[in-house]
C-alpha cells in the first residue's frame, strides 16, 4: 500500500473511492468490502463528535444513505458504495467518533458489507487517480 | 475575504482554516476538544485579529447616548462590558467591550461581522471621531485556568487594562485582563510583527494554539451569546437575558427597551443539555417542542468536551421556561429530549 499526498489530504492506493467521499477496500476472496470516509472528507467535516451506524444485516443499495456523521460543522450522510448486506459495524466509533479524524483509513472504518453485485458496481467506483482529480483544488 | 495576519505561522502550527465573518481564520489546530480542555485545565492562546478594534474620541455625552451601559461612572483604565449598541427598537446593533482610556476616548472591540456597520452607525449618530485599528494591531488572547502558573502573576485586576505597556519583553499597545472563556485570561493588542514574536514565544513556552471552534465551545459552556447566531438586530437584551444596559441613563433604544420590559417578551433565551451518550447536534434554527407543540428554536449547540454531552441554547415561548423541564428538539425528523438548565453549565 502506498499513500499519495494531495495538498493536505492523503489518498491510499489500495482501495477505491466514491463521489461522496467514502473509501472501499474490497476483498476479492469473499466479496466483503470495508467502508469508511476519506481523509479529505474528515478534514472537511472537521471534528467528528457523533455517528449513526447502519443496522447489521440491513440490506442496502449502492448510493443509499446508511448512516450519519455529526461533526462540529455539519451532519453528513454516509452512503453505501455498493449494494449488499451489512455484516459488521465499528461500534467503537459510538463512544469515540473522533477515531475517524485520527485514522480515517484504519481504525476509523465504519462498516463492512458483503457485496451482492460487485462486478457491475465496482466499475462505477473511482480509482485513486480519479479520486485525486476530484479533490484537487477542494 | 480578509486573511489572518498569522496565516503562514498558523499553517506551520497545523491550523485548519475556515471562513468566519468574512475572515479566513484558524478553526482548530489538532482537535477542538483537546484545545478546549487545555483552556479548562491549563492554558491556550487564540488569534482574535478578526474582531473589530476601534478608537473613538469626542464628547462623552454623545458617546453615552450610543452605548447601553454607563461609561461615565467607570474608572479610566477599566473595561466596561460586555455592553451593547442598540437600535431604536432596542435590538442588538452589536455587543461590545468598551475600554475607557480617558473621559473622552474609548477603545471598542466589536464582533468581526459588525465592524463596518458599527463604524458607520457611530458616524451617522454622532460627531465622534472613529479610527479603525483592526489592521494596525493584531489581537491575541491567552486563556486558561493555569495562566498564572505558566506566565507568572498577573498584575492587572479583572477588567483592568494598560496601554503602551510591556508583555513578555515586547512593547505592546494594550494588555487587558478579560476573556470569553470563563477562565483567567489576558488579551494583547500589538503590531503584527510583535504579535508574531509573541505567538512564537507562547509556543516555545508550551502554550498551545486554539482555534475558533474551541472558542465557540468554551463560550457555550458559559452561556455567552454569539452575535449572528444567538443575538441580532431583532433580539433585545431582555429576550436574550443579556444584562448589558443601565436604565439610569439615556441611550438609543432605551424607550423601546423599557416598553419591552413593561409589556413582556414573547420569547426568552434558554440553555439546554441533551442526555449523555446522545451524540447528535441540533443545528441553528432546529425546532423545539413541548408535548408536540412547537415552542421555540435552537440558536447554538455543540458537543461539550468538558461535560461530555451536547449542550446548547435557543429561544422558547416564556410560558415553557421552567428550569429542569424537558423539551424536545427535532433533528432530521426525529425528536430528542433536551433539559432546560441555567448558565453557566460548568
Amino acid at each position: 500500500m502506498s499513500e499519495i499526498k494531495v495538498g493536505r489530504y492523503i489518498v491510499l492506493t489500495d482501495r477505491l473511492y466514491t463521489e461522496t467521499d467514502e473509501w472501499v477496500k474490497i476483498s476479492s476472496v469473499d466479496n466483503v468490502a470495508i467502508v469508511g470516509i476519506t481523509d479529505y472528507a474528515q478534514k472537511k467535516l472537521r471534528d467528528i463528535v457523533g455517528i449513526e451506524l447502519p443496522q447489521v444485516q440491513r440490506e442496502v443499495k449502492a448510493g443509499e444513505s446508511v448512516g450519519v456523521i455529526e461533526s462540529v460543522k455539519a451532519a453528513a450522510d454516509i452512503f453505501s458504495p455498493l449494494s449488499g448486506v451489512i455484516l459488521e459495524v465499528n461500534t467503537k466509533l459510538l463512544e469515540h467518533p473522533e477515531i475517524i479524524n485520527k485514522d480515517p483509513y484504519g481504525e476509523g472504518w465504519i462498516f463492512k458489507l458483503r457485496a451482492s453485485s460487485l462486478a457491475k458496481e465496482k466499475e462505477k467506483l473511482l480509482s485513486p487517480e480519479k479520486y485525486i482529480e476530484k479533490i484537487k483544488g477542494g | 475575504m480578509f486573511v489572518s495576519p498569522f496565516h503562514d505561522l498558523e499553517e506551520k502550527l497545523g491550523a485548519n482554516f475556515g471562513e468566519f465573518a468574512g475572515w479566513e481564520m484558524p478553526m482548530s489546530f489538532s482537535s477542538y476538544a483537546e484545545e478546549h480542555m487545555s483552556v479548562r485545565t491549563s492554558v491556550a492562546f487564540f488569534n482574535l485579529s478578526h474582531m473589530g478594534r476601534l478608537r473613538v474620541k469626542g464628547n462623552s455625552k454623545e458617546f453615552e447616548m450610543l452605548i447601553a451601559k454607563e461609561v461615565s461612572k467607570a474608572n479610566i483604565g477599566n473595561m466596561i462590558g460586555p455592553t451593547a449598541f442598540l437600535n431604536d427598537k432596542a435590538g442588538f446593533k452589536d455587543d461590545v467591550m468598551v475600554y475607557k482610556v480617558t473621559e473622552d476616548e474609548w477603545l471598542i472591540v466589536t464582533n468581526a461581522i459588525n465592524r463596518e456597520k458599527i463604524i458607520s452607525w457611530i458616524k451617522s449618530n454622532s460627531n465622534l471621531d472613529v479610527e479603525d485599528l483592526t489592521f494596525k494591531y493584531c489581537m491575541i488572547a491567552i486563556q486558561g485556568r493555569k495562566l498564572e502558573d505558566v506566565l507568572g502573576k498577573v498584575e492587572l485586576r479583572p477588567l483592568e487594562f494598560r496601554l503602551n505597556t510591556n508583555f513578555l519583553g515586547y512593547d505592546v499597545f494594550l494588555l487587558s485582563r478579560s476573556g470569553w472563556t470563563g477562565e483567567n485570561g489576558l488579551e494583547v493588542w500589538a503590531t503584527i510583527d510583535v504579535g508574531r514574536k509573541i505567538i512564537m514565544d507562547l509556543v516555545k513556552m508550551g502554550i498551545r494554539p486554539a482555534g475558533l471552534i474551541a472558542r465557540d465551545s468554551l463560550r457555550q459552556e458559559m452561556g455567552f451569546v454569539l452575535y449572528g447566531e444567538d443575538i441580532d438586530e431583532n433580539v433585545t437584551p431582555v429576550e436574550a437575558r443579556y444584562w448589558v444596559f443601565s436604565l439610569d441613563k439615556d441611550f438609543i433604544g432605551k424607550s423601546s427597551l423599557i416598553e419591552r420590559i413593561r409589556s413582556g417578551v414573547d420569547k426568552i433565551r434558554i440553555g439546554f443539555k441533551m442526555k449523555k451518550g446522545e451524540r447528535v447536534i441540533p443545528r441553528h434554527l432546529s425546532k423545539i417542542y413541548s408535548i408536540s407543540n412547537e415552542v421555540g428554536y435552537v440558536t447554538s449547540s455543540i458537543f461539550s468536551p468538558y461535560l461530555n454531552r451536547v449542550i446548547g441554547m435557543g429561544y422558547v415561548n416564556p410560558k415553557y421556561f421552567y428550569l429542569g423541564y424537558n423539551l424536545a428538539v427535532d433533528i432530521r425528523g426525529k425528536q430528542y429530549d433536551i433539559k432546560i438548565d441555567e448558565f453557566p453549565f460548568i
